[in-house]
């Protein structure tokens, strides 16, 4: 991977001659290169090729029109549409090249635990504030395991897997173990790591040292997607002023730089990736905790959950205001990244952190594309896993999206399921097809026509969540059932609903 | 031997070696799973979803094909494994554009035709890009393939070769010789392996004898192969209506080659059928002609020749030329008939030269 992006940044697009002749000089062989080489999105574009993106909250304010503006004055440089770039509090948005337009504004508030009021410039204002002190005493194992526990710490990913029992179970297998950042960062309408990783990357990397001292890994690997060249300046900055001042010492942290596919923040599937290969799901079990990077237990935590941890070490699980970060985008007056509780409503957000609505509500994404769709009549309802799951949704990775009134929810559903369709690696029939499928389903709906009865496509949404080999497939069917519940009309055409 | 562990087969008792696949542990207590990406040659993958069973103890369904059973493992075939099959072949069903374009033998339609499966509708993107290539041998339609990965990976895990990718991602995914180069300008062989594990066809013999023939309607004849040494079993697959052989197939339980093939094995049969080809016997006579005549006299000539040169000239003026052709068993006999009964040791063999 790491050849093929010096090859993309410092010669050209990678043409089959040029994947040839890197198989032959790393001596593998040619058909596994361009089969990496073709799985993502942007190894075969010019690295100054214009990226508009058209995930659902740039889609909401005009990213088609811009699109199109651009493809029309391109001048001979490339302009593709591109799956959520991360940058949805100012959709809608492209790349030129590594450059963000229109200019990166960064909203938040002030959070006692992340601190992302105040950017960090450099290692020694970090260190003013106090950081590296918890790296630099770090409790007993056992401690750290306890307080993880103590904190209600989950995976900010969106998966929300116990922190501290996912560690318990890394640190119980045999060494050497390695430590793995998943700062991937796809899940369209999420934004929050690269604003973590922009103002404080010293934090996370702290987190990330963390880990890595608790483990007893030497090696360590942070996995950015390739979109987020600022925070690859940022982090690689604060790894070198971490190097210079002997932090690293014994240890090699390092950057590996995606191209461009969403499947590869599913944590087998970026395994996968950084081995080399394509970004295809492994079957689990196995999970990473046992076999993980080449074949060794492996610790994998996303970018925010780790830059909670210095706090929690030092104030104590207890006393941790159990937080996290929430991306709120879309139709709002203050498009941003703010720390809230987890028990936050949409309303609270909207209203409280985010300036209010700009216009009348029509749906709510509450975290990312898999996450569910719901109606305004769930704007009070507390984001937490428990009470979202009676609406049949998640928290996911915290990314409100908030969608007017004006967008209709079937545009919503349509671009949802292109999306997943779009990313499906391929693997397993159930996503690879059941989401072109819904898709299909979606866009003959706008139709009027009925491409199945509603029976099928329940049948369809089953197997996709049940036989999908990992959560692209398995979660995709949230925001379609979601529909059905709270959209009965747009679906009539399909006749009655399954008896279940 | 490993040791034997008990499970739980649909309600009933059931002992398989530990880490057997469940696949195989069901199909030997009866019960049959049926897989489409599974190969028994390749490592599990687990990616076509056509085998999952439930275990107790698992929030989802696991493939049969990549679950390895497991000392009080409980497993379920029945309760909603059929419905998800059923939904997955509709699936396979709505971009499956041509069931058939080689006349092999396709397992997607007759696991839809015993299921009762029939796709919903064809999606609008189920078109792949054509692929035509100029070598004689191998065809390949991508509105036949499945995406079950099991070309690519035989040609990665069993020949070691870089012929095929799987290629792109989400309906874009296509499988196609490297960077859709000829195969002939690949590392491929030629051997056919790809499409001898192929489960729906989508790489295919070229019909070189002008039959288009269904595989299913040929009469299989189970030889050696006469190419070399090696001694693979295959199937001569005759056309009953011309009574010519149109392709050759072999089976994975076959011993030596476990159904793999080379290109010659494969390929190379229409010799069989040339009109130079010797079918019997013949002996060049005092008019310095060819004549036809029994294996007994041919052999009594041969002989009686040998023995002639023996008496006049010694043994030593007699060598034996044997041929990589043989098999081991043939190559011992020459050698044997060389130096105990002439009493030579000139014998040699083409493989040296």
């Amino acid at each position: 991977m790491d050849n093929l992006g010096r090859i993309r940044r410092e010669i050209g697009p990678v043409t089959p001659e040029l994947s040839d002749a890197l198989a032959d000089h790393m001596n593998i062989r040619r058909g596994e290169v361009h089969e990496v080489v073709s799985f993502y999105s942007f190894l075969e574009v010019p690295a100054d090729a214009v990226r508009v993106c058209i995930g659902p909250v740039c889609d909401c304010l005009g990213a088609k029109d811009l699109l199109a503006r651009e493809q029309e004055n391109a001048n001979g440089v490339p302009v593709l549409g591109v799956e959520c770039l991360g940058h949805c509090d100012i959709a809608p948005v492209l790349m030129r090249g590594d450059v963000v337009e229109p200019d990166v504004t960064r909203r938040t508030n002030t959070g006692s635990s992340l601190g992302l009021e105040q950017a960090d410039q450099t290692l020694a204002e970090y260190e003013a504030r106090g950081g590296l002190a918890v790296l630099r005493n770090l409790p007993a194992k056992e401690k750290i395991v306890e307080e993880l526990k103590a904190s209600g710490l989950t995976g900010y990913g969106g998966a929300g897997f116990p922190t501290g029992l996912k560690w318990e179970a890394v640190a119980k297998e045999p060494a050497p173990r390695y430590v793995v950042v998943n700062a991937d960062e796809g899940e369209p309408g999420t934004i929050k790591d690269r604003y973590v990783m922009e103002l404080r990357p010293h934090l996370m990397l702290e987190g990330t040292l963390i880990a890595m001292d608790f483990a007893e890994a030497t090696e360590g690997f942070i996995y950015l997607r390739e979109e987020y060249a600022t925070a690859r300046a940022r982090l690689e900055q604060a790894l070198e002023e971490l190097r210079a001042a002997g932090v690293l010492d014994g240890r090699s942290l390092e950057l590996v730089i995606g191209a461009g596919a969403y499947i590869c923040g599913e944590e087998t599937a970026m395994l996968e990736s950084m081995e080399g290969r394509r970004g295809m799901p492994r079957l689990k079990p196995p999970f990473p905790s046992q076999v993980g990077y080449l074949g060794r237990p492996t610790l994998i935590n996303n970018v925010e959950t780790l830059a909670h941890i210095p706090a929690i070490l030092r104030d104590g699980g207890e006393a941790w205001p159990r937080v996290r970060l929430w991306s709120v985008t879309g139709a709002v007056t203050a498009p941003g990244c703010y720390e809230a509780p987890l028990d936050v409503t949409p309303r609270q957000l909207i209203d409280d952190y985010a300036g209010g609505a700009t216009e009348e509500i029509g749906a709510v994404v509450p975290g990312g594309a898999a996450s569910g769709i719901l109606p305004p009549a769930a704007l009070d309802v507390p984001l937490t896993r428990e009470s979202l799951r009676e609406w049949n949704a998640g928290p996911g990775s915290a990314a409100l999206q908030v969608f007017p009134a004006s967008y209709s929810p079937l545009r919503l559903l349509a671009e949802t399921m292109r999306f997943f369709a779009e990313e499906s690696c391929q693997k397993c029939t159930p996503c690879r097809i059941g989401n072109r499928g819904m898709h299909h389903l979606v866009e003959e709906l706008a139709n009027g026509e009925a491409a199945m009865t509603r029976e099928q496509a329940e049948e369809w949404l089953d197997a996709m969540a049940a036989t999908s080999i990992c959560g692209l497939g398995q979660g995709a069917p949230f925001p379609m059932r979601n529909a059905f519940t709270h959209w009965p009309e747009l679906f009539e055409p399909l006749g009655e609903p399954a008896i279940k | 031997m490993s040791s034997m562990v008990r499970f739980t087969l649909d309600g009933r008792e059931a002992s398989a070696p530990e880490g057997e696949l469940l696949v195989h542990a069901a199909a030997r207590h009866g019960v049959f799973i049926p897989t489409l990406c599974h190969d028994d040659k390749l490592d599990p993958y687990g990616g076509c979803r056509m085998c999952v069973v439930g275990v107790e103890g698992s929030p989802r369904p696991l493939p049969a094909c990549a679950t390895r059973v497991a000392e009080g493992m409980v497993v379920s075939t029945n309760s909603n494994v059929p419905a998800f099959r059923k939904t997955l072949t509709e699936m396979l069903l709505a971009e499956h554009l041509d069931p058939n374009p080689g006349g092999r033998p396709n397992e997607l339609t007759d696991l839809a035709a015993d299921l009762d499966a029939e796709a919903p509708f064809i999606l609008p993107d189920a078109k792949r890009k054509e692929y035509e290539d100029r070598n004689r041998l191998m065809g390949y339609t991508p509105d036949a393939c499945i995406l079950c990965n099991r070309c690519v990976r035989y040609t990665q895990e069993v020949m070691q070769c870089s012929a095929l990718s799987l290629e792109g991602r989400g309906p874009h995914a296509r499988i196609v010789p490297t960077w859709e180069r000829s195969w002939l300008d690949t590392e491929c062989e030629l051997c056919g392996g790809c499409l001898s594990v192929c489960p729906t066809g989508a790489i295919f013999e070229k019909f070189l004898e002008g039959t288009e023939q269904p595989e299913r309607e040929l009469v299989k004849t189970k030889t050696t192969c006469t190419f070399c040494g090696v001694g693979c079993q295959l199937d001569l697959n005759v056309d009953p209506e011309t009574n010519r052989i149109v392709k050759v197939t072999s089976e994975p339980h076959y011993v030596s080659n476990e159904g793999n093939l080379c290109v010659k094995g494969r390929f190379a049969f229409n010799f069989v059928h040339h009109p130079d080809r010797l079918t019997k016997p013949m002996v060049r006579r005092e008019d310095g002609e060819l004549h036809e005549t029994s294996w007994e006299d041919a052999l009594q000539v041969a002989a009686d020749g040998l023995n002639r040169v023996k008496a006049e000239h010694g043994p030593q003026a007699i060598g034996f030329l044997a041929s990589a052709r043989l098999t081991m068993e043939e190559n011992f006999l020459i050698q044997k008939l060389a130096r105990s009964v002439v009493g030579t040791n000139s014998i040699h063999s083409c493989e040296a030269t």
